[in-house]
């Protein structure tokens, strides 16, 4: 009997010719996320089998399992000689802290194997019954509990109780290459690993505007970016050195437009940035009228000074609805750390909602656009999470 | 680098360091082995203590602790069982979450008001008590405004109005740097060593020999059996001789950092920076804010010029706005722009005109972009 993992990829089974390619892909990430670990790893017809680790790294390895992009589901399981007493044996303990109802399913693709599934099922849960018959019952439309045995053609059969939900999607590297806008905010993180989720390579930007944000600021910008690199198989962070722009604006632009003006600075940087480092897409979290600078005519104003396609992976999410997901993947906590926000400093009291496109342009003249936007570029601080 | 944020932590003192070098290299026994070496290592502690005993009188006692919280924690852990317990909106938050603690436990937990300087209303505090209370604890100097409570009186005119309770403060904004004798209606007094030019990692809660105390760390018995765990050999010792130089040159020193916080206020530009602190509050305490302004950024803003203050307290620095401000009822803007100026001895005039002209300069700046 030895410890082994089972992992069942999600919609790769919906791809044609190009199946293997994802699957390549999705194995490069698993081992990936598996270094510095002893594993074998087995491919099986959409599925893998992990065994073959030290016992104490069981629990570890699930958890980096948990966060590879294209991963359906995983299965902690036991793989036993396929032999009815060894599966009984094996079986019984897995049932132990059960109440309630049960069933068992039986998977034979292993013909030659001399019971038939219904009939094997029924034994074993005759042998559970006859163990914990007090704390159980039948029951095989709606259990409380299943257990699942799985025979396979090799010769050996997996035993398992628990079906954990992985992350879903596709693997990372499969949807092209986007630079994220990564604040200290509650949104970017959950935006970046949405498009991870969708297979997307992530890279991010962060803009810092020290003095006006502080070390701890940018600090706590690396560790969401470390969390939202578990889940897209590393990520490179650019930090921007934002001062001097946010201070030019401030200095020749009337106040109201000082977000707006910006997030266009903001968002050129970051398409000049995807375009020297591989990038194919912006990502950020705007959220349709979340606040004044995601604004149908913010977003318009700050979407044209860019050609890249920028993704808005949360424009229709309520803020709640994002940070449940924030809370789920594990960044929420750290989003809502009291550093000062680059924008805090400079919001001013009564920002443009509908900004007009001319009156921006306008505004925007009075500034060296260009050299303010090179100098910037000049000085990025590349940080490999 | 001027560094003004003493109430946080201090730099070590070299000196007492220097003196316990070999700890690290020679002596670096365990103090509960019986050889020579260990007993050697342990008279190294017991030395430590007896320097920190003689600044009390002979019916305390001490047990070393890992920190001020640690002090705190025991001296609360162990005298809040039943009845209500007192403590003031204003403490720290080793006593103020932990007292938050024991409600959640089910405990009557009651927390008197602090008048506008920070420290604690003394007419709140006694209507608080009753023939219930079981323990109060409150505050020697506040950590953020730097307001001095009258313990000494507090404690007594409790214990007037019940005799039962356990009487405890949070003396670590003030010990070895307010001179003060403990008075007998004052049960148990935490202190610790950062905040002199000690370790961080080591403090001690002074208590009366005849309480008694249940260890919560239970293991091989050290400190009486009332604190378990091998000692932090190298903390203890410095703790014991930088409390005896703090204590040698305490009223010298409190007259020195007097003036310094003066010379910062007198430079200071009062049209744009309010000052929080009361007049009686402690010399090493400077409290600030640039009303409107965001005091994060001020900080940041010094730290260009290599001056070092701080925004409140660094041990609640994960919350916006300080719950301590806030309870001495300032408003939102107040509190955006809070800034705590803390000062110790060795520093020179010329450093605090520097850092003040600096911070005006800061704040006008700021201004400017978000005024």
């Amino acid at each position: 009997m030895k410890k082994t993992i089972i992992i069942r990829v999600c919609e790769i089974f919906l791809k044609g010719k190009n199946r293997f390619y994802f699957l390549n892909l999705l194995e490069e990430h698993i081992k990936k996320a598996l270094d510095g670990f002893t594993f074998n790893f087995t491919k099986l017809q959409m599925r893998y089998l992990i065994d073959g680790f030290d016992d104490f790294d069981y629990e570890a390895i699930i958890e980096k399992l948990k966060k590879v992009c294209g991963i359906h589901t995983i299965s902690p399981a036991y793989s036993v000689e396929s032999d009815y007493e060894k599966i009984k044996e094996c079986a019984i303990p897995m049932c132990e802290d059960w109440s309630g109802t049960f069933k068992v399913e039986t998977n034979r693709a292993d013909k030659t194997f001399s019971i038939p599934s219904v009939e094997l099922s029924r034994q074993i849960g005759g042998d559970i019954l006859s163990v914990y018959g007090k704390n159980l019952q039948v029951d095989v439309k709606k259990p409380q509990n299943t257990l699942r045995i799985d025979i396979r053609e090799n010769g050996t059969t997996l035993i398992y109780t628990e079906v954990i939900k992985g992350v879903g999607g596709m693997p990372i590297g499969s949807s092209g290459h986007g630079f994220l806008m990564l604040s200290g905010g509650i949104d970017s993180p959950v935006a970046g690993y949405m498009m991870a989720k969708r297979g997307m390579k992530l890279s991010s930007v962060h803009f810092h505007s020290y003095p006006y944000t502080g070390e701890a600021a940018k600090e706590k910008v690396i560790t969401l970016g470390k969390l939202v690199s578990e889940y897209s198989a590393g990520m490179t962070l650019y930090v921007v050195k934002f001062t001097k722009i946010q201070e030019a604006i401030h200095e020749r632009c009337a106040e109201d437009l000082m977000i707006t003006m910006m997030r266009r600075f903001m968002m050129r940087i970051t398409e000049r940035l995807a375009l020297k480092y591989g990038g194919q897409s912006i990502i950020t979290g705007e959220s349709l009228g979340q606040v004044a600078s995601q604004t149908m005519e913010s977003i318009t104003s700050s979407n044209s000074v860019v050609e890249m396609p920028v993704f808005r992976p949360l424009i229709a999410f309520d803020k709640l609805e994002t940070i449940e997901i924030a809370e789920r993947i594990g960044t929420y906590e750290t989003s809502i750390l009291p550093y000062e926000d680059c924008c805090t400093v400079f919001l001013p009291k009564y920002p443009a909602i509908k900004p007009k496109m001319e009156r921006i342009l306008k505004e925007e003249s009075r500034l060296d656009v260009e050299s303010l936007i090179d100098e910037a570029l000049s000085n990025v601080e590349i940080i490999r999470l | 680098m001027i560094y003004l944020d003493n109430a946080a932590t201090t730099k070590p003192l070299q000196s007492a360091v220097k003196n316990y070098e070999n700890l690290l290299t020679d002596c670096f026994f365990n103090p509960s082995s019986t050889y020579g070496g260990g007993i050697e290592t342990k008279k190294i502690i017991e030395r430590s203590r007896e320097k920190i005993l003689k600044l009390f009188p002979a019916n305390y006692e001490v047990i070393f602790t890992a920190g001020g919280t640690e002090a705190d924690n025991t001296a609360i852990f162990n005298y809040s069982k039943r009845g209500n317990i007192v403590t003031s909106k204003g403490e720290h938050s080793a006593v103020f979450e932990s007292f938050n603690e024991l409600k959640k436990r089910g405990l009557e937990v009651r927390f008197a008001n602090l008048n506008e300087d920070g420290s604690v209303n003394k007419q709140s505090l006694l209507s608080l008590i009753d023939d219930k209370t079981t323990f109060v604890s409150i505050v020697h100097v506040n950590n953020e405004t730097g307001a001095i409570n009258d313990i000494n009186d507090l404690s007594k005119s409790v214990k007037k109005k019940n005799s039962s309770v356990v009487f405890h403060s949070d003396g670590v904004q003030a010990f070895g740097k307010i001179p003060y004798s403990i008075c007998d209606s004052v049960d148990m007094y935490s202190i610790s060593a950062h905040k002199i030019g000690g370790l961080k990692g080591t403090g001690a809660l002074i208590k009366k020999k005849r309480l008694t105390i249940s260890p919560y760390i239970f293991g091989g018995g050290q400190e009486n059996g009332m604190r378990s765990g091998t000692e932090n050999v190298f903390g203890i010792s410095i703790f014991g001789d930088v409390a005896k130089l703090h204590y040698e040159n305490i009223r010298q020193n409190y007259q020195e950092v007097k003036k310094l916080k003066q010379l910062f206020v007198d430079n200071l530009d009062r049209e744009n920076v309010r000052i929080l602190s009361g007049n009686n509050s402690s010399p090493y305490v400077l409290s600030l804010s640039a009303e409107g302004l965001k005091g994060e950024v001020i900080m940041h803003m010094l730290e260009d010029f290599g001056v070092i203050i701080g925004t409140g307290s660094a041990c609640s620095s994960r919350h916006r706005h300080s719950r301590i401000l806030k309870e001495c009822g300032y408003r939102d803007s107040v509190l955006d722009g809070a800034l705590r100026v803390s000062f110790i001895d060795g520093i020179t005039p010329d450093e605090v005109i520097f850092a003040c002209e600096k911070l005006n300069e800061c704040v006008k700046k700021l201004k400017g972009i978000m005024g």
